[in-house]
């Protein structure tokens, strides 16, 4: 069987065409798509259809006509409730939290990729273990800890024991590790101090991997709802994934709760439309260990 | 030189400091008092007692535990399986590129950037008696305590399996085409090259996906928390509900590490199953 084929169709030139499915493959794959395309985002079109349903019971198929539009959820949402306190929590969380992690695993990063010190080995791979311990084996006693220096219902205590970021360090590392050691030597013969090799040499060479750690650590905390509900109890310190939670569970109207989820969707999405590469690697690469 | 080598090494430290004393404070104490604190009784105000294996003996005759080890387990098995199939379903059907490919990988990445919250308050409709998966089945998903954790597991399947199509279509598009087309001049169907030549390149990707999927089952919180609260009955209340009732709600701490230990343990023998498996393979 296998000889009596000409040999001439395993040429040098493969036809790129040759794995194209045929006329059948591509009719199933358009139904797939087909099918597969309105199951992905029938939940968003019902969470910003249903947010513009106050009132009434919302019952399927009836309500999923676009209109009436009626926009008082969000005036309520955003009027009677806190979203725009959760909004700016959020907000305060991740930015601080993905600027802090970026400096920080950077600086740990140059140095376990280019500085020799005494136990650096190590301690590199001591901090890569964490990545086994699972999170919540932790939180009992971060959260001990964090109560015990008052940092219950602060800003503080909700940021700081997220920034001990062990992917993050792993990933500027190995980024870093790539790097010519000329381009610092040639800076240090100039006699430029660490500090500015770091901030002028290092930091600008990174800008790829900082972008792409830099989106998945901003997705991470926006979307967190585990540590921000435990240290961040009080109304005034909720985030936008605790407080809708909070609204989901208080018998709110469905659109007000929809409303709020919308709000919070809607920086996440604009953010995904504009730079989805930096998402897709991200969050691929977070996955990627040692 | 010895001068240089003592000032790299000051700089070096110097650099790592602020990470090493993060690390100290909220990765290597606390994961360390974690398991300690599982062998003492320690709740709001007092200090901790040592009291050895109680809280061990208490988590085994505890009928919660047990039920919500097993509620765990069950969501895993259902989970890791289906959201996997999905994943690569999804990955094959975009692999190649034509017309609007990368405005469906796109679409199907969508729900990974979406918080579990926004997804469980949708779900949470579309499950309910108004909502179109109880209109269309004649089931009440959420209130049976059988078909509960089957509802959780579509929703993280619909919102996670995007992200094992990714990893699977990044190793897709590294496959050397020769092998295939070798295949497919010697007449094999889709079905004989996707068996015989695709999947075997696949398994360390695969592999990865259901190490790393499994580990996210066992932690299952989310979800669960705003779209069941664990119920009905505890019939979705997983291991780290447990944690969060008995450390949160009940400020049991040296009971919930005792969980969290146990949590541990799983996690452990999922790295230690995946050890063997790469050594073997190796």
């Amino acid at each position: 069987m296998l000889a009596t084929r000409p040999p001439a169709v395993r040429s040098k030139h493969p036809s790129y065409k040759a794995l194209e499915p045929s006329r059948g493959g591509k009719i199933a794959r358009i139904v797939l798509l087909a099918i597969a395309t309105p199951v992905t985002l029938f939940p968003f079109y019902a969470m910003v259809v249903l947010s513009l349903k106050p009132g009434a019971a919302v019952t399927f198929p009836q309500s999923m006509l676009p209109w009436p539009v009626d926009f008082s959820a969000y005036g309520e949402v955003l009027g009677g409730r806190d979203l725009l306190k959760w909004t700016f929590n959020t907000l305060v969380y991740s930015v601080v939290s993905v600027v802090a992690v970026l400096l920080l695993a950077s600086l740990a990063g140059y140095a376990f990729a280019k500085k020799r010190f005494p136990g650096r080995e190590p301690m590199f791979w001591s901090f890569l273990a964490m990545v086994m311990v699972p999170y919540h084996v932790t939180l009992i006693p971060t959260f001990v800890l964090i109560a015990q220096l008052g940092g219950v219902d602060t800003y503080w205590g909700l940021i700081l024991p997220t920034l001990a970021n062990a992917q993050a360090v792993f990933l500027m590392r190995q980024f870093i590790m790539g790097l010519p050691d000329e381009l610092f030597e040639a800076a240090r013969l100039d006699g430029a101090s660490e500090w500015r090799i770091f901030t002028r040499i290092v930091l600008p060479l990174c800008k790829p991997i900082l972008a792409t750690l830099g989106v998945f650590v901003f997705l991470w905390h926006w979307n967190d709802l585990l540590w921000p509900l435990i240290v961040g109890g009080s109304a005034d310190m909720r985030t936008l994934t605790v407080g809708i939670a909070s609204l989901h569970q208080e018998n709110v109207p469905l659109s007000v709760v929809l409303a709020g989820a919308t709000v919070a969707f809607v920086p996440i999405f604009a953010a995904y439309l504009v730079g989805q590469r930096y998402f897709t690697e991200g969050v691929t690469m977070s996955g990627i260990k040692g | 030189m010895r001068f240089t080598l003592r000032w790299e090494a000051r700089t070096g430290l110097l650099f790592v400091l602020p990470c090493l004393l993060l690390f100290l404070a909220f990765r290597f104490g606390p994961s360390i008092a974690g398991v300690l604190l599982g062998f003492f009784e320690f709740g709001i105000g007092d200090s901790p007692a040592f009291t050895g294996l109680d809280n061990f003996r208490r988590m085994a005759g505890d009928p919660v535990f047990w039920d919500s080890l097993q509620v765990t387990l069950i969501y895993t098995v259902l989970y890791v399986p289906v959201s996997m199939a999905a994943s690569v379903g999804m990955a094959l059907l975009v692999r190649r590129s034509f017309r609007g490919a990368r405005f469906f990988r796109s679409v199907f990445f969508l729900p990974v950037v979406t918080s579990l919250v926004l997804a469980g308050t949708v779900f949470t409709w579309l499950f309910s008696s108004e909502g179109p998966i109880t209109k269309l089945t004649g089931l009440s998903w959420l209130a049976s305590p059988t078909l509960v954790l089957p509802a959780l597991v579509i929703v993280s399947v619909w919102s996670r399996f995007g992200y094992g199509m990714l990893i699977v279509l990044a190793r897709l598009q590294d496959l050397p085409r020769e092998l295939e087309e070798a295949a497919l001049s010697d007449g094999a169907s889709t079905w004989q090259r996707f068996r015989h030549i695709v999947l075997p390149q696949l398994r360390p990707a695969l592999f990865f996906v259901a190490v790393i999927e499994t580990t996210t089952s066992f932690q299952v919180f989310d979800l669960v928390y705003v779209m069941t609260g664990g119920g009905p009955a505890h019939g979705s209340f997983t291991l780290v509900m447990a944690l969060y009732e008995q450390g949160f709600k009940n400020f049991e701490f040296g009971y919930a590490s005792a969980i969290g230990v146990a949590l541990f343990v799983m996690t452990l023998v999922v790295a230690l199953i995946q050890r063997l498996i790469i050594g073997r393979s190796k």
